[in-house]
């Protein structure tokens, strides 16, 4: 069986998850440089929610998030702990009429794949599962005991551990520097440490990097930051006494960290034409902790008071900004571009936890067999041109 | 009860680089925070300011970014604050800086107890604290583990200072500074409500024309200090894991320390 070379930038959930589902085929080589640790830049600062229904990715992909989700809970059957997942349960609050229909849709399709899921319209009740929130103004909240979050550095690096024990490689602490061309067609790479690699295919998983990594090869990648930024909330009494479910409105989302509470604006609420929430920026600059807007601070408080006002005189512990990288619909990029052998497996957003999965496994159908899926059709890098 | 608190703005560790001409800490591309033994001068402030009903003032000599950390400082509780900011008073060492810092609080006057915290993560000098006191010719105690103070003491004050393994407890007249150890309390931490407030709380701003201190006492040109040289220290710890049965590993040891002995 002819062997097919495959160089992997980025050692994020993207690049990791990819490098995993190569390794299945056994004509792949695989290599995944990754300039710094694995799944330690914008995948540690992922909040990791995988839930079996809410409005982070429309219900049309629903089986993407399903496939995500179970590929984590397998992974921690076997060996507990490897994607770090807090079953804490979601609730998803209905603040209009569009967003009751897109969690009811959410809970049958939840449902039919076996998991437990309701709509839940008495009040009494979601405050028992919240006695923080406020039941004002809301319609309802579809619910569900199965699923929470997990960890996409841990995740990240069981993939790591897998596809090095299929045969592929892992290389950290390696930046590519060069991605060398011959007639237009990629074949191969030289890193940092003067190495020189020769491969049939090069796929970019640097996410928010990405615009970058495009120009070793001349190709705009169009993709745009924009801000993720996020305050741990230690609650007032220190402690809480239940569990603190994942929560999610349009606007936000928190989880439970430990006894915090971790807080961000959701990215489908960002605004591509707004300066405070979108822009290209070097994400070698951010700082490791801090950085968030003032703006951020009067957003919060405002949605807390409105929404969640038991936990808005919460002291807060750390606050840290990251940028996720979106193209103009907010769908990933994946598969070829028109640089022959230059594959894109990028612009997850804030989902590349739950999108992962299900887009590496096509991707690898992709480069190893050569079919396409209509996931692949519908990520594609030629809807953006 | 009028407090003053004196607070550094630090790089947040691990974002620093040193100018290798003149070894000083470039500060301008890095995060700027609250150095921490400050934030346990700001809560020993806190709490004197909610037993005495008293008022707070945040300072700090600093470049104009500073001022995030005076923010941070008043959404912790204190209710004012100012920025000594100037190009001439930048460069300076530990004398130069306690001078500017000393005619800072002089001129905003009206100071009953100055707190600073005990070492800055930076510099790690510990003199500012004393040598501000010096200059304002106040008594100062320094590296204190807790604050004493109930309305019997008016005019005084006491605290508690760790020395080796006894607690001193030393009174002291007012006014007077003091600086507060890192770790002998835990700071509060700011809530959204008190990050919004501290966006509109007073900031005053200094320069060295309302300050009025010769340019050769302040800054590069007023430090005494020359630092020669700096360097970051080489990490020579290495580790090796042993493995294999008991009399194995004993052999193994053995043989590292001959042919650590042999060295010699």
């Amino acid at each position: 069986m002819e062997k097919k070379r495959i160089g992997i930038i980025g050692g994020g959930i993207s690049g990791t998850c990819l490098g995993y589902h190569l390794s299945l085929y056994d004509n792949a080589e695989v290599i995944v440089f990754e300039k710094d640790t694995i799944g330690g830049a914008s995948t540690a600062k992922s909040a990791g929610t995988v839930c079996l229904f809410d409005d982070s990715l429309n219900n049309r992909y629903w089986d993407v998030r399903l496939y995500g989700f179970e590929s984590y809970l397998k992974m921690e059957q076997e060996e507990k702990g490897s994607a770090g997942f807090d079953k804490t349960g979601t609730l998803v609050v209905a603040t209009d009429e569009k967003v009751e229909s897109v969690i009811k849709t959410g809970i049958a399709l939840t449902q039919a794949a076996g998991y437990t899921g309701e709509y839940i319209t008495d009040k009494d009740r979601i405050k028992e599962i919240l006695p923080d929130i406020s039941t004002e103004n809301i319609l309802g909240a579809g619910y569900t005991l199965d699923d929470g979050y997990f960890d996409g550095t841990m995740i990240s690096n069981t993939y790591a551990k897998k596809l090095q024990k299929n045969g592929g490689a892992v290389k950290t602490g390696v930046k590519v520097t060069e991605v060398k061309m011959e007639d237009k067609k990629i074949n191969g790479l030289t890193t940092s440490e003067g190495e020189s690699y020769e491969f049939d295919y090069v796929v970019d998983c640097t996410g928010p990097w990405s615009k970058f990594t495009g120009e070793l090869v001349d190709l705009e990648v169009p993709l745009w930051h924009t801000k993720a930024e996020a305050f741990f909330l230690s609650p007032p009494g220190k402690k809480l006494d239940y569990t603190f479910p994942v929560l999610k409105y349009p606007a936000f989302y928190a989880l439970r960290a430990g006894d915090n509470i971790f807080i961000c604006k959701s990215h489908l609420s960002m605004d591509l034409n707004n300066p405070m929430h979108a822009g290209q920026w070097d994400p070698d600059k951010l700082p490791a902790t801090g950085g968030t807007d003032d703006y951020f601070i009067d957003f919060l408080l405002d949605q807390l008071e409105m929404r969640v006002p038991g936990i808005v005189d919460s002291g807060l512990v750390s606050s840290w900004l990251s940028y996720r990288a979106e193209p103009k619909d907010f769908l990933p990029i994946l598969g070829e571009t028109p640089i022959e052998g230059y594959i894109l497996a990028t612009g997850y957003g804030g989902n590349g936890v739950i999108e992962a999965p299900a887009a590496s496994r096509d991707l690898a159908k992709l480069i190893m067999r050569g079919e396409s899926t209509p996931l692949l059709e519908d990520w594609a890098f030629k809807r953006l041109l | 009860m009028k407090i003053a608190v004196l607070i550094k703005h630090v790089p947040v560790s691990n974002d620093v680089s040193v100018d290798p001409e003149t070894h000083a800490l470039i500060r301008a591309n890095s995060e700027g925070m609250i150095n921490p033994s400050d934030l346990n001068a700001i809560e020993e402030a806190m709490v004197l300011k909610e037993k005495t009903g008293g008022h707070v003032t945040v300072f700090t000599m600093g470049p104009p970014d500073a001022e995030k950390s005076l923010r941070d400082a008043m959404a912790m509780g204190c209710d004012d604050s100012c920025l000594i900011t100037d190009r001439c008073v930048a460069g300076g060492d530990t004398i130069a800086t306690a001078k500017v810092l000393a005619a800072g609080v002089k001129r905003y006057g009206g100071f009953d107890l100055i707190l600073g915290g005990a070492l800055s993560s930076d510099g790690a000098t510990g003199q500012v604290g004393a040598m501000v006191a010096e200059y304002l010719s106040i008594p100062h105690i320094s590296e204190i583990s807790s604050i004493d103070y109930n309305d019997n003491m008016t005019g005084k004050l006491e605290a508690v200072k760790k020395y080796q393994s006894d607690n001193f407890k030393i009174r002291t007249e007012l006014p007077a500074l003091i600086t507060v150890c890192f770790g002998a309390n835990n700071p509060r931490l700011a809530t959204l409500r008190t990050k919004r407030a501290a966006k509109s709380k007073p900031l005053k701003t200094y320069t060295n024309q309302d300050l009025k201190l010769p340019l050769d006492k302040i800054g590069l040109a007023g430090s005494p200090t020359v630092v020669i040289d700096s360097s970051t220290p080489e990490i020579q710890r290495k580790a090796e894991i042993i493995t294999g049965t008991p009399a194995d590993a004993a052999k193994a040891i053995r043989a590292l320390i001959q042919k650590e002995e042999g060295k010699e």
